[in-house]
């Protein structure tokens, strides 16, 4: 006991700065700390010298982040006071009007964040008909039980996600900070397969530095995602070795 | 008003004062953010998450266990370090290969024409390089101290105790009362 002790006490430091290895081990020390004055009250004096580290690296972030930011707080219901016990974070309540089944709760908060914002780009684009039929769709994929969102960066920069419904046959793309092509110049998403590549789609620049989430039909196991860049109008075959080959199932 | 006290207006929807809480830490937030994950693109991402997690939980904010900007950022650390763990891990499945870059120098980048980042900088100056260096490859690098102990070359418990009278030190030096 006196040794598990010592080692706890070890432990306020890593935890203050953040560098557990595990949700786990985290809560485990947590536990301690409940029961435990000495290292609570240590701890709490390291947390707050860590805050000093991160308010020495404050940045001014970019304005539209505030905008954005307060714009979805307005729509954005909050937890009531002592609903549940302290574990987990709720996230599933995220979004009030979607119950996501995706499981990994932080990259699904950020694509509903981006699939908002496709939802106001697409409708300049279609008719509100067409935006909310095709924002149902996504919706379904996010909320099939078992999709699960696969990440990854591309080559050229940048990051791809992917929330993938095998159940559904079903998997939504999107990516982030792909840098700007030049003119002429498209990214180009396939589904790569036994039988080859099959194109979905173009990946539409968003003023946020997203692409228009596209949804693709008639996945198969073993199917991957690729993103090459080719003409403008995109092709039927790829002409240039993918920026990104991201397995899905 | 104090932070802690508008994170209690927060918790009853007060935006005014969300934007108050906004404009006093978004800034450390996506700064810490932004070293941790290092894309801006992604760090913005996660910096509008995080603001938004504490306008929904901000009734869970216990004024006894810590400042409203030591909850606010390690909201922001945590989320930062979700968001590299789950990049590297597709990293390593998609080409096998983890890159761990090694921060050249962190310590350097921190500083700014700022005094309160000054007294930072110097109270880290004071630490010896092991200990400078696991706390900030730990705080600002989002690595985990095995991590840490991998990348610096040294044993686990040495990670540990340096990380930690390291700490103090800083702690100390900075006058942070517990
Ligand atoms: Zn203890």
């Amino acid at each position: 006991m006196r040794l598990l002790r010592e080692n706890q006490q070890g432990l306020t430091g890593v935890y203050a700065v953040g560098a557990m290895t595990s949700e786990a081990e985290r809560e485990k020390f947590e536990r301690h700390l409940r029961r435990c004055a000495s290292c609570a009250s240590e701890v709490r004096g390291l947390r707050d010298t860590a805050t000093m580290l991160a308010l020495a690296a404050a940045e001014q972030p970019p304005p539209e982040l505030r905008v954005r930011t307060l714009a979805q707080v307005r729509r954005t219901r909050q937890l009531p006071p002592q609903v549940e016990p302290r574990r987990g974070s709720g996230a599933k309540r995220w979004a009030p009007r979607l119950r996501l089944a995706v499981p990994v709760t932080v990259a699904a908060a950020s694509l509903l964040a981006i699939l908002v914002l496709a939802v106001a780009q697409v409708r300049v684009q279609r008719s509100l008909h067409q935006a909310q039929a095709q924002n149902a769709a996504i919706a379904a994929v996010l909320a099939t039980p078992g999709a699960r969102i696969v990440t990854g960066p591309t080559s050229a920069g940048g990051t791809t996600t992917a929330v993938v419904a095998v159940a559904r046959h079903e998997v939504v793309v999107t990516t982030t900070g792909l840098p700007g092509l030049p003119a002429g110049r498209v990214y180009e998403m396939w589904l790569i397969g036994r039988t080859g590549a099959r194109p979905i789609g173009l990946a539409r620049p968003m003023p946020s530095g997203h692409t228009v989430p596209i949804l693709a039909a008639g996945l198969a196991r073993g199917d991957r995602l690729g993103i090459t860049v080719e003409p403008a109008g995109g092709t039927r075959h790829p002409t240039t070795t993918p920026i990104v080959v991201l397995p899905l199932t | 008003m104090p932070p802690e006290r508008l994170l209690g207006l927060v918790a009853r929807g007060d935006e005014g004062a969300f934007e108050q809480i906004y404009d006093r830490l978004a800034g450390a937030a996506y700064g810490l953010i932004r070293r941790v994950v290092r894309d801006p693109a992604q760090a913005e991402e996660v910096t509008q998450e995080v603001m938004l997690e504490v306008w929904r939980t901000a009734s869970r904010f216990d004024p006894d266990r810590g400042s409203a900007a030591t909850w606010v950022l390690t909201i922001a650390h945590r989320r930062a370090i979700d968001r590299v763990r789950s990049t590297t891990a597709s990293v390593a499945r998609e080409q096998r290969v983890v890159e761990v870059e090694v921060p050249a120098d962190y310590v350097a980048d921190v500083v700014e024409a700022n005094l309160e980042r000054e007294r930072v900088r110097r109270c880290l100056d004071g630490l010896t390089p092991l200990q400078r260096e696991s706390i900030t490859l730990a705080y600002y690098g989002g690595y985990s101290y095995p991590q840490v102990a991998g990348l610096l070359g040294v044993a686990l418990g040495t990670i540990k105790t340096r990380i930690r009278d390291g700490l103090i030190r800083l702690r100390d030096c900075l006058g942070v009362t517990a």
